[in-house]
């Protein structure tokens, strides 16, 4: 009997045995990943950088987050329904915990979302504004008023600066206390930072979601492209971003890291000078330089075949935006002769100055030297300035600095087609580099600020985008791919948000 | 001597005032750090209000007089990256790093230009001096860049005998300090080597071979105690320019020090980070410098500074 039941108990002993070697396997890595930025610090309404939130999206939890396919899906908030035009009813999820042990609760979002909403010298202020109050019905359950119909609340609400944080926390250690050491309710706790070298987190175990798979998760900072490279190929780290594509082929035939494309929403664009006085004034002129640049062979040439042709700030996973100006372009060097011929421009006899970042995008410059080549193919003589990025930014920002076609890419951090297009109105920071103003532009746009019926708002905003692409004032180029090499062992796939979400890479199978 | 290092010390203070004008009018006219902090989503009143926040809407001499005043009282300004932190604290807890670096940069450059400055110089027009002088012209010729991604590919991505990048690991320091001390050994190695050749030219020197003293220790004793001027000169002079210009090495390395430091700030405009590192970095080169003016003295008893 003993005998028997000593063998009986044998199968599961070993299965228990073999399912926690399985599982030490598995938890006893370290996931490292690579950008080539660091964190300004965890004050998170105070930065305004993507791949700086790529990271805090595992220390923060967020009421509601986007998934692998860009949909927005429940987090802390478990259900949420519109209760008026300018009211939103979120029910939030139980036995949340804060990484100190203590429970969220709907003071904490109060306090998280109400200092982006209300206090104008953080910089995430203008992206909350649209709010007005939190309200706190109980511990579970908020109402977001918004000051007129905000369509795109839960846009916001699921980007950059609206993780959620302990209110009694900070109100002990102030922001400043907070930004060097920081807690939220994420799948990772915050355990060091060194500036410039690595932010060292750990599996929080008690996570609404889970413990996640790995022990720790360290994200390090390495500005140059091809340590980064080398670091991944090395082992020693196993995710790293913005591949240079010349070294694609070197990692996939390593046998130790793939790549993968890394959908960005960043469009690459042309801004047109066309105030009074300039040729780009004319818009033969401007229609005959989108004409005379084949972005197809832009990208194959200058972005090794990374990106995707645009007429429009669209990309999928974008709200709101009109997809027939996605991969699409238009490509007539004969038509551009003509209409440079009719506006009164002979071979050789327009010069446009192209100006553009040096470094600030990947390959920009020889993106400029690619397309100068294009124009001076239909006859326009073209001078390249590149610049550093600050130099440059502040050039173009000013009005009146952009000579002939400035380089600019703008990505969406709102993932919306509004906030792809608002900037066009009159007044407004494209409207004052580029010099185009069109009052039904502007109609469109603010009624899809305070349209609440979706298909309403995608008719105002596609027409709006159609006005914007038929203008020239800005000239699309194409939708930004860029590189993340995947170390062999590790199962990730990268979302097109750009946010490097590690509670959902495990060890891979194979 | 004390009235000399005091009258030495006393003259940094114009050369600092003249290096924080120029790092300070340089910076606010190369770029708008305020643009850059709020990135391209910012929006006008935004960008008026941080400019208000900031200062900078005041003239430059406003500017500058105001940072002078902090700067008295010891407060070198917050650095605009980091969400305000202290600039000096910024700093100052990457100098181990840098220390570190330089010093293991130091180290490799005496390690390798001692023997190679000597045997260049014994066996001068023969092999050894031959393959001694065509390493010390590649080293001076290589840009650190170059070298750095060449010994990572090849050491740390191909046999994996050193971490590529980091400052983690107690191996971490070899690639970054070779790549630094490249080029200072390959100077110190032609140094040394025509020091040397110059010095075995003297009488002393036959004088102790006549002697019968042994080949080391005319070397050891005599020659290379000679010699030794120029080389300590130039060791002293580039450790400092290695502690301040280690920015290409810990670039390509990722490693944390003032090097780095300095290329994120000034890309990013974070002015008092910069004019800090400035500062600081002035401060050092001229302390190496007066030490290594005391270290003459030493060395050479005929020089007597009073």
């Amino acid at each position: 009997m003993k005998r028997r039941l000593f063998a009986g108990m044998m199968p599961k002993v070993a299965a228990i045995m073999l399912a926690s070697a399985g599982l030490s396997a598995a938890q006893a890595r370290d996931l490292v990943v690579a950008q080539g930025i660091d964190v300004p610090g965890f004050d998170i309404h105070n930065h305004s950088t993507t791949a700086v939130e790529a990271i805090f999206v595992n220390i923060f939890d967020y009421l509601v987050m986007r998934d692998g396919k860009g949909d927005l899906q429940p987090a802390l908030a478990t259900s949420w329904e519109q209760v008026s035009d300018t009211a939103m009813r979120f029910k939030l999820r139980e036995g949340v915990l804060f990484h100190n042990g203590k429970e969220l609760k709907a003071e904490d979002v109060k306090f998280s979302i109400e200092r982006p909403a209300l206090d104008k010298n953080v910089m995430q202020n203008s992206f909350y504004n649209t709010i007005k109050e939190v309200e706190i019905v109980n511990d579970r359950e908020v109402i977001i008023h918004t000051k007129g119909p905000d369509p795109i609340l839960l846009n916001r609400l699921s980007r950059i600066g609206s993780g959620i944080v302990p209110k009694h926390y900070v109100d002990e250690v102030g922001w400043n206390g907070f930004a060097t050491r920081p807690i939220g309710s994420g799948p990772f706790k915050f355990v060091e930072w060194k500036r410039d070298d690595r932010v060292v987190m750990e599996a929080f175990d008690k996570h609404w979601r889970g413990r996640p798979v790995w022990d720790k998760l360290i994200h390090r900072t390495i500005p140059e492209d091809s340590t980064r490279v080398g670091e991944l190929l090395s082992g020693g780290v196993d995710i790293a971003t913005n591949i240079p594509s010349q070294d694609v082929e070197r990692v996939n035939s390593s046998g130790k890291a793939v790549t993968k494309p890394w959908q960005s929403f960043r469009v690459m664009t042309l801004f047109a000078n066309m105030k009074e006085g300039s040729p780009l004034a004319d818009p033969r002129v401007r229609e005959a330089v989108d004409l005379a640049i084949d972005e197809k062979a832009l990208i194959d040439t200058a972005m090794s075949g990374l990106g995707v042709p645009v007429r429009g700030s669209v990309a999928p996973g974008l709200s709101a935006v009109p997809m027939d100006l996605h991969n699409t372009y238009l490509y007539d060097p004969d038509r551009a002769v003509k209409l440079l011929t009719d506006a009164g421009y002979g071979p050789g006899q327009l010069s446009i100055k192209l100006q553009g970042p040096s470094g600030r995008y990947a390959l920009d410059v020889e993106m400029m030297e690619v397309i100068a080549v294009m124009l001076e193919a239909v006859g326009i003589k073209v001078e390249i300035e590149a610049l550093e990025w600050s130099a440059y930014q502040s050039r173009i920002w000013e009005p009146n600095k952009i000579e002939g076609l400035a380089l600019i890419g703008h990505s969406n951090s709102l993932q919306d087609g509004f906030h792809a297009v608002q900037r066009a109105r009159c007044g407004y920071e494209f409207s004052k580099k580029t010099g185009w103003c069109d009052k039904r532009f502007d109609e469109l746009v603010n009624q899809s600020a305070v349209t609440v019926d979706p298909k309403k708002r995608d008719e105002y905003l596609s027409e709006a985008f159609h006005r914007l692409t038929d203008s020239r004032s800005i000239l699309f180029l194409f939708q930004v791919q860029n590189i993340i090499g995947i170390n062999r062992a590790v199962a990730w796939d990268p979302s097109p948000d750009e946010q490097l979400w590690m509670f959902d890479a495990k060890p891979a199978s194979n | 001597m004390i009235n000399y290092v005091i009258w030495r010390i006393l003259q940094m203070i114009p050369i600092l005032l003249g290096v924080t004008l120029i790092v300070f009018v340089l910076l606010r006219v190369s770029g708008d750090p305020v643009l850059l902090m709020l990135g391209e989503d910012a929006q006008p009143e935004q960008i008026e209000a941080l400019r208000l926040a900031l200062g900078l809407n005041k003239p430059l001499y406003q500017q500058y007089l105001m940072y002078m005043a902090d700067l008295l009282t010891g407060d070198f300004g917050n650095s605009l990256r980091y969400n305000g932190q202290p600039a000096l604290q910024v700093v100052l807890e990457r100098l181990p790093a840098t220390a570190s670096l330089a010093a293991t940069g130091l180290l490799f450059a005496v390690v390798i230009s001692l023997p190679a400055g000597i045997v260049a110089a014994l066996k001068q027009h023969r092999m050894a001096d031959h393959i001694a002088s065509s390493f010390s012209i590649l080293g001076q010729a290589m840009p650190n860049f170059w070298l750095g991604i060449m010994l990572i590919l090849i050491f740390a991505v191909t046999l994996g005998w050193f971490p590529v990048s980091g400052s983690d690991k107690p191996l971490s320091v070899v690639l970054p300090g070779l790549t630094l001390g490249s080029g200072l050994a390959a100077m110190l190695t032609r140094m040394l080597r025509s020091s040397l050749l110059e010095v075995m030219q003297q009488d002393y020197i036959r004088t102790a071979r006549a002697k019968g003293l042994s080949q080391s220790t005319i070397i050891v004793r005599h020659a290379l105690r000679n010699a030794a001027l120029s080389y300590l000169t130039v060791i002293g002079l580039e450790a400092s320019a290695l502690m301040a210009g280690a920015v290409v090495t810990e670039q390509v390395f990722a490693w944390p020090g003032i090097g780095l430091l300095a290329i994120q700030a000034i890309n990013s405009r974070d002015m008092a980070v910069v004019q800090t590192i400035v500062i600081l970095s002035s401060v050092i080169v001229m302390s190496m410098n007066l030490i290594v003016d005391i270290l003459y003295s030493v060395v050479d008893p005929r020089i007597q500074h009073g």
